[in-house]
């Protein structure tokens, strides 16, 4: 092996002060701060880079930069790495992928044996009969799948997102990418340059030392000018009204950061492309295109070669010639594809070229063969911007056609010319771009409210006075007499592609998909126009007659992870959180509410409530203050009952439906005030029914004075519940809290532990004698504290969410959600009294009273219906408790009648309970249901006579 | 038993980062009162504040956060003090959003930099200027964000739901992490 570092080279990007070590292929290798891992792996003297994805060919570097197909590694736990692209750290372990037992000797290029049965469409072809061996056949053929190994213990890194809003995008950091940005911030523009490389300048780094001296004073220009200058980015898609997604692959804290950008112009800089030529041999190592030499040599310091064959058709293989000779490499011969020069093959062996044969039938020794046979244009973005680039035969590539007025392109993809002519034309597009943007600029300002005011009309779209670009002669040169690979990610020759025509699949979309040439990691940037000429060739007509592929995004693969970006999960905690995670709440996630499901022991949680008295913060619960002389019209046009005559200081409960009698939401509402009401909904239903309320108003009736205000979290909501709730209230408020004072459904505004303004209300959903606090949050903490340390001597505990549920339940008081469903229509609750039908309209009623068999109207066709009927239940063997949504079915056939909606033990009643939703035939109290376990067994449960398995009569609730 | 005192919904304790770019003030026990006004009361000609603007009066913040709802902010005396002296005839409502409210300030040049990564709004200058009042979903989470610069400095009061006041503050932190930020509870 030879090391092939040159000496100091004019323009080279690595520090020599800085060596870095890392491993190769499990060997010790040095490389330099700033080379690339391939330029360093090749300046070691290696030439295999890779092994081909189906024949498991040798592969050496082509393009040495991101769109290297050969160049894939494993660093460390991270799979599929550019080598040509990465930089080289210190102390990575930079293995091959896909290989056995060695990158040298790999076991499974005896694919190549039978290469001739792995044609396109094999795997269609072969693996689909029969059907049942397909299990097998996937374990086979997942050992021949490409790419490194996945290390499911590696530590999940970080990603980032970053939303910007720039005057103008530049995608291509180039000289007419540079000069663009530097005219656009010039013009006062917010300009954002994205460069995928390492490096700004584009083909000026690998050039000449004029073209590196203009590179560094445009960057410098740049920079001045205030240009965002993002490196190692690319801008991945393009989308309407310019919104952008731009990766950036280095950032300080993160792997890989998304940057959703939307511009008011983009300019499309993106380059040209150096193309592949196909021919016989033209996957062999030491075959390369000129400017992966270029930057080997200018920018790495690293001798491609020693006896080189240079085919070229224009003047980049031209001045590659005279980089090489500079950097010591023989130049055996110059094929001249202008002067009607042409390659058919290379001969070697599979690890390394030995020489090259001419069209002309002669052959030249030689270990690298440089091609130098046009551009593909990238116009992936133009694609995106519902461009339908032309094919141009005189040069040899495609160029845009019509793009929208907010996208502009410069450089190589707009036309030809000297550097100086592409810089002018960045000038002026960065010019254009920046007008175009500030007429968009004025058009959102004067329609954003909060905008700094602009004046006057809109401007016009500034016209188009850019001189063009013109177009240099180019041959055509996509493939020689010979066959050879298109798709080198994808190991397709262009031989499959006519096979593939042959058979029918001669669309240029078609063959696309049946042979995936184009479809690997460099995303058709080699391959497309290849394959396009490849097609037309079979077919017998032009490239332009074929056309080509639309490019979608992204424009270069970016990973999940990026895409995913920073994970936003946002949490809520009432003010009573500390205390709980302090006092050994066992958390669980309430929708995102973070809430105490108990403290250790739910049961006795339960009968502490039932003897003595406990707490529970249900801060979560819905709140929303109403007010205005209209409230109580909105009320009944919300709830299905009655709400015109609330007197002040009165609470009732209500039940709300949609228009279609579904049952959506339910709770509590008390009149503070003359004008002031205070509603609770569900904590699941806070936000839709504030929705639910301000859709009516805003729509149906705006006429109507009623202002919401959510206050959820305004206020920490504690339930003080158990006999002994009475006597611990009485000690923290002025406000007098005896029975006839302070009666069952009654709201009080009052002093609680020395905090003003808080809401008691005395309602109950556990079934005990219960007050509802609603505390300024602020003091939450206060009092919840006030009302542990004052409750001490009556048995006070708190209790969770378990607690809660199996107190209601012992009660049958039923939760919206889960005893119902979306189906669920007010009477299947047996609230049936709840429905008054009565009231002149309410959301709902129509359908309630078709449902309920009163009809509507005059339509006498309407008569009553089977709704379920929900209906309290109690297991015959209390040591079984049937999972919720458990079936009931109808015993011998099986045929499903309901379902279990609620169970838990009750450790009150020591009996199996539940809520059930059954037939009206089978809600009769003390029918025997079947209940179907998950288990397949079956177990008998018992109606109840009323919903409430514990005080049916409410004398504790009421005490 | 003790005197009740405010409780900040941010409860976990950080240590100031000396001379990072941004400061992260915990601002939530501020007076925060709701006014609405309809169409036609005198409670708006005293507000004289456009939606989505702002203005200083007094030690009181004055914001036009909807068409008929105005936020006033600031210590809750002189919170009081403004509300008291509005006009509340006709369909005019109060509410105190103090303890409902979260409410941070996010100070320094490159403040914007930081809510670009949590927010997809445009913080530019020209799009929101010094006393712009919006809504906007910040780190998933439905906020009132007002720019209320300090000494030339660009700053911003980021308003949310109490409840979410420790997982908005600290979202609010890292986003500013990039830059150095220091956090003052």
């Amino acid at each position: 092996m030879t090391l092939r570092r040159l000496p100091q080279q004019a323009g080279e990007v690595i520090d020599r002060s800085q060596p870095l070590k890392f491993t190769w292929n499990g060997k010790p290798a040095v490389g330099y701060q700033g080379d690339t891992i391939a330029s360093a792996i090749a300046a070691g003297g290696n030439r295999i880079m890779s092994r081909s994805m189906k024949y498991h060919r040798p592969r050496g570097l082509l393009t040495a930069d991101f769109w290297d197909p050969n160049a894939f590694v494993q660093v460390d736990d991270e799979p599929n790495v550019r080598s040509g692209h990465r930089q080289l750290t210190d102390g990575i372990d930079v293995s091959p992928q896909n290989v056995w037992p060695s990158l040298d000797y790999d076991i499974k290029a005896a694919n190549q044996l039978v290469g001739r049965f792995l044609s396109p469409g094999f795997y269609y072809k072969t693996f689909i009969h029969p059907q049942k061996l397909w299990p097998a056949y996937e374990k086979v053929l997942a050992q021949f799948a490409p790419g490194g190994t996945v290390d499911y213990e590696s530590e999940m890194a970080y990603f980032d997102k970053r939303y910007t809003h720039p005057d103008v995008v530049v995608a291509g950091g180039g000289p007419a990418g540079m000069a663009a940005a530097i005219a656009a911030a010039e013009a006062g523009a917010s300009v954002l340059l994205v460069e995928h490389e390492h490096y700004l300048g584009g083909h000026l780094r690998y050039g000449t030392e004029e073209d590196r001296a203009l590179a560094n004073g445009l960057e410098v220009a740049a920079r001045a000018a205030g240009v965002e200058i993002l490196l190692d980015s690319t801008v991945t898609g393009r989308y309407e009204d310019n919104w952008l997604g731009i990766v950036q692959r280095s950032h300080p804290l993160a792997s890989e950061r998304l940057i959703k950008a939307r511009a008011k112009t983009l300019i499309v800089a993106a380059g040209l492309i150096e193309r592949p030529y196909v021919f016989e041999g033209n996957d062999r190592p030491g075959v390369m295109l000129a400017s992966a030499a270029r930057r080997l040599i200018n920018m790495y310091a690293v001798q491609p070669g020693e006896r080189a064959v240079v085919f070229t058709a224009n003047e980049s293989g031209d001045q590659t010639v005279a980089d090489l000779e500079r950097a010591g490499v023989t130049v055996a011969k110059v094929v001249d594809a202008r002067a009607g020069g042409n390659i058919v093959s290379t001969e070697g062996s599979q690890k390394a070229i030995e020489s090259v044969t001419m069209a002309d039938g002669t052959s030249v020794d030689a270990d690298l063969l440089i091609t130098a046979v046009g551009w593909t244009a990238p116009t992936s973005l133009l694609n995106m911007s519902g461009d339908r680039p032309i094919y141009d035969p005189s040069a040899a590539r495609f160029f845009p056609d019509r793009t929208p007025d907010n996208v502009l392109v410069t450089g190589g993809l707009a036309g030809d010319g000297t550097v100086d002519q592409l810089v002018e034309h960045g000038r002026e597009t960065g010019t254009l771009a920046a007008a175009r943007a500030a007429a968009v600029a004025h058009r959102l300002q004067a329609s954003t409210a909060r905008a700094t005011p602009v004046d006057g009309a809109e401007p016009a779209m500034a016209a188009d006075t850019r001189n063009p670009l013109g177009r240099d002669a180019h041959p055509e040169l996509y493939r020689s007499t010979t066959h050879g690979i298109v798709d080198y990610s994808e190991d397709v020759g262009s031989k499959d592609l006519v096979s593939a025509t042959k058979e029918g699949y001669d669309s240029v979309e078609l063959l696309k998909r049946y042979t995936t040439a184009t479809m690997g990691p460099a995303q058709g940037k080699l391959e497309t126009v290849n394959t396009v000429a490849v097609l037309a060739e079979a077919r017998g007509e032009t490239i332009a007659e074929v056309g080509t592929t639309i490019w979608r995004p992204p424009y270069a693969p970016l990973t999940l992870g990026a895409l995913a970006g920073r994970i936003f999960e946002p949490e809520r905690v009432s003010s009573v959180h500390s205390w709980h995670v302090a006092n050994g709440a066992k958390p669980i996630l309430a929708g995102q509410w973070i809430r105490p499901e108990h403290y250790g022991n739910p049961e006795a949680e339960v009968m502490n409530v039932r003897e003595n008295v406990g707490i529970i913060d249900v801060s979560p619960l819905g709140k929303l203050d109403l007010q205005g002389a209209d409230v109580p019209k909105l009320l009944n046009l919300l709830y299905t009952n009655k709400w015109s005559k609330l007197d002040v200081g009165a609470v009732r409960y209500g039940i709300m439906c949609a228009e279609d009698g579904v049952v959506m939401d339910d709770g509590v509402t008390g009149r503070l005030g003359e004008n002031r009401w205070l509603m609770t909904t569900t904590s699941s239903g806070a936000g839709s029914v504030w929705e639910w309320a301000e859709n009516w108003l805003q729509t149906a009736h705006p006429d109507w004075d009623v202002h919401i205000t959510p206050v959820t979290t305004s206020y920490t909501s504690i339930n003080i519940a158990g006999p002994k709730s009475r006597e611990l209230l009485s000690r923290l408020t002025d406000v007098p809290v005896d029975a006839d004072s302070f009666e069952y459904m009654r709201v009080r505004t009052g002093t609680v532990a020395g905090v003003a303004d808080c809401v008691m209300w005395r309602i109950g959903f556990t079934g005990e004698l219960s007050f509802e606090l609603h505390v300024p949050a602020g003091y939450g903490l206060h009092v919840w504290e006030a009302l542990m340390a004052e409750g001490a001597d009556l048995g006070i505990k708190p209790f969770g969410l378990e607690a809660q549920r199996v107190l209601r339940l012992e009660k049958g008081h039923f939760i919206v959600g889960q005893d119902t469903d979306g189906l669920t229509k007010a009477p299947t609750t047996g609230l049936q009294p709840l429905i008054k039908l009565d009231k002149d309209d309410f959301a709902g009623k129509p359908e309630l009273a078709w449902a309920m068999g009163q009809g509507v109207g005059d339509d006498e066709s309407s008569s009553a219906i089977d709704l379920p009927v929900l209906v309290s239940v109690q297991m015959t063997d209390s040591s079984i408790v049937p999972p919720e949504a458990s079936q009931i079915v109808r015993p011998k056939t099986n045929e499903i009648l309901g379902r279990i909606t609620s169970s838990r033990y009750s450790p009150t009643l020591k009996a199996s309970i539940g809520l059930a939703q059954v037939p009206p035939a089978y809600a009769a109290s003390g029918t025997q249901l079947t209940v179907l376990l998950t288990s397949g067994e079956r177990t008998t449960a018992t109606v109840q006579a009323h919903h409430a398995h514990f005080d049916p009569d409410g004398l504790r609730l009421r005490a | 038993m003790t005197s009740p005192t405010f409780q900040s919904p941010v409860t976990n304790g950080y240590s100031p980062t000396p001379g990072a770019e941004l400061t992260l003030t915990d601002q939530s026990n501020q007076g925060k009162m709701i006014v609405r006004a309809g169409a036609g009361t005198g409670a708006r000609g005293a507000l004289a504040q456009p939606f989505a603007s702002s203005r200083v009066a007094g030690s009181v913040l004055i914001a036009g956060t909807r068409p008929d709802e105005w936020m006033i902010l600031g210590p809750s005396d002189a919170v009081s003090s403004v509300v008291s002296s509005i006009p509340d005839a006709g369909h005019v409502s109060f509410v105190d959003w103090t303890h409902g409210r979260a409410m941070f300030r996010l100070t320094g040049n490159v403040a914007s930099s930081a809510l670009e990564k949590v927010c997809g709004l445009d913080w530019s200058d020209a799009m929101m200027p010094n006393g712009a009042v919006t809504s906007a979903s910040v780190a998933k989470v439905t906020c009132d964000v007002i720019r209320n610069d300090e000494d030339d400095t660009p700053s911003y009061l980021i308003l949310c739901d109490r409840s979410f006041g420790q997982y908005m503050f600290d979202a609010l932190l890292d986003a500013g992490e990039e830059f150095t930020i220091s956090a003052v509870v």
